[in-house]
């Protein structure tokens, strides 16, 4: 399946994706990613948790949907996912990762985000969606505040990064608060980019 | 054993787990584990829970009793986090009778010596719902902070119900003794339960007729 988007598709995380997995893993974006965490992994260790997420995946339910994030021109270049996802209280917690820094700040990541956003609510029938980031993080809080999304707790020195606490910050989306992709796209002024 | 001032951390054994049963189907368990499934639990969800717990190498089940030896509760520490030092703080009076009094503060005081004072971790996480008054006020006594509400966060009883989150770090707890001498914590008085017979006894003792 696919979530069209107008700079970028949301596709199946199949193996164009899993195999930048390393690359990703070892670079500046797991940083943002995983809220200070920097890793220094090897190809066997990404083998065996891709590995072990596929195992647990046929084991029992799932408790998460991942996307690929694709550009228009078929570049892979992040995830994004509703993770912890807790269907009795319709309620799932959004992670995403741009693992391609040149894609940084063009308005890809938006993007990405209003298609799962509505997605969460037209398809899975979410009440909330909510995220958390570090409050260092300022890129990410200004993509999730344009989206609509509220800061709801600021937890004190609850990551570690670059050899300092630093808080971190959840923010919620009420189904009740979304407009619809539609109106978003309309509102941010978001556009298709012209070839070339 | 962990001494406390009214309660002390003791494994947790046959002696807390003969009362589970009830505790994982009493109304506080649920409000304590907001995040769960509302499900009836059987024997063997029980059995299961305390393997599970027994089995984690991110967090463990201990249980809190009075000073003269009845089962009170547990406190769970749970999705301990090397890196940033952190685990989430569960505790729960499964005898009821205990609920909102000075032993199960006492408990809670005991998981946060326990966290920072043996494990030391930088940070504790709880939530409560909001209407949850008795959970919030011994959070706050305890020393949690307020730290924000996550919005109709959790469906319960046909509505959606905010979360009050709230932290505590190892700075702003200033120690178990100084903690239980500013809060003057007094005994509830509360009959001990009658000790229920244990099966294991029977069972040892057939073991021991037929040898």
């Amino acid at each position: 399946m696919l979530l069209e988007g107008l700079l970028v598709d949301l596709v199946p995380y199949g193996d164009a994706f899993k195999k930048l997995e390393h690359r990703w893993n070892n670079s500046e974006a797991v940083f943002w990613a995983s809220v200070g965490d920097r890793r220094v992994v090897s190809r066997a260790s990404i083998e065996r948790w891709q590995q072990e997420s596929a195992e647990r995946a046929e084991q029992g339910p799932r408790h998460s949907v991942w996307f690929g994030i694709r550009t228009k021109d078929g570049t892979p270049i992040g995830d994004m996912a509703l993770n912890w996802v807790l269907p009795h209280h319709r309620l799932g917690m959004l992670g995403a990762m741009i693992g391609e820094p040149d894609y940084w700040g063009g308005g890809y990541g938006t993007d990405a985000l209003l298609l799962i956003v509505d997605y969460a609510f037209d398809w899975l029938d979410f009440h909330k969606l909510w995220l958390g980031t570090m409050a260092s993080n300022v890129r990410a809080q200004r993509n999730v505040e344009k989206a609509g999304f509220k800061l709801e707790a600021r937890r004190r020195q609850e990551m570690y990064a670059d050899g300092e606490w630093v808080d971190h910050l959840l923010y919620g989306l009420l189904r009740e608060e979304w407009p619809g992709r539609e109106a978003m796209v309309a509102r941010l002024g978001l556009k298709t980019r012209k070839e070339g | 054993m962990i001494e406390g001032k009214l309660v002390d951390l003791v494994p947790f054994e046959d002696d807390f787990a003969i009362h589970m049963e009830t505790w994982m189907n009493e109304e506080a368990w649920f409000r304590a584990r907001l995040w769960e499934r509302r499900e009836p639990h059987t024997e063997d969800d029980v059995k299961k829970f305390i393997e599970k717990m027994e089995k984690s190498e991110r967090g463990a089940l201990i249980g809190f009793q009075s000073k003269d030896g009845d089962p009170i509760g547990g406190v769970i520490f749970d999705h301990e986090w090397q890196r940033v030092r952190k685990a989430d703080a569960m505790f729960f009076a499964g005898d009821t009778r205990y609920e909102g009094t000075d032993e199960h503060l006492d408990g809670l005081l005991m998981l946060l010596r326990y966290c920072f004072e043996t494990r030391n971790l930088h940070r504790l996480d709880a939530s409560a719902l909001a209407f949850d008054e008795v959970r919030i006020d011994l959070l706050r006594r305890a020393g949690f902070v307020h730290e924000g509400t996550l919005r109709q966060h959790i469906r319960y009883d046909g509505d959606y119900v905010d979360v009050e989150m709230f932290g505590i770090l190892a700075e702003d707890w200033p120690g178990y003794e100084q903690k239980v001498a500013a809060l003057d914590l007094q005994p509830s008085g509360i009959e001990p339960k009658p000790k229920p017979e244990k099966k294991d006894d029977k069972e040892t003792e057939a073991g021991e007729a037929k040898s």
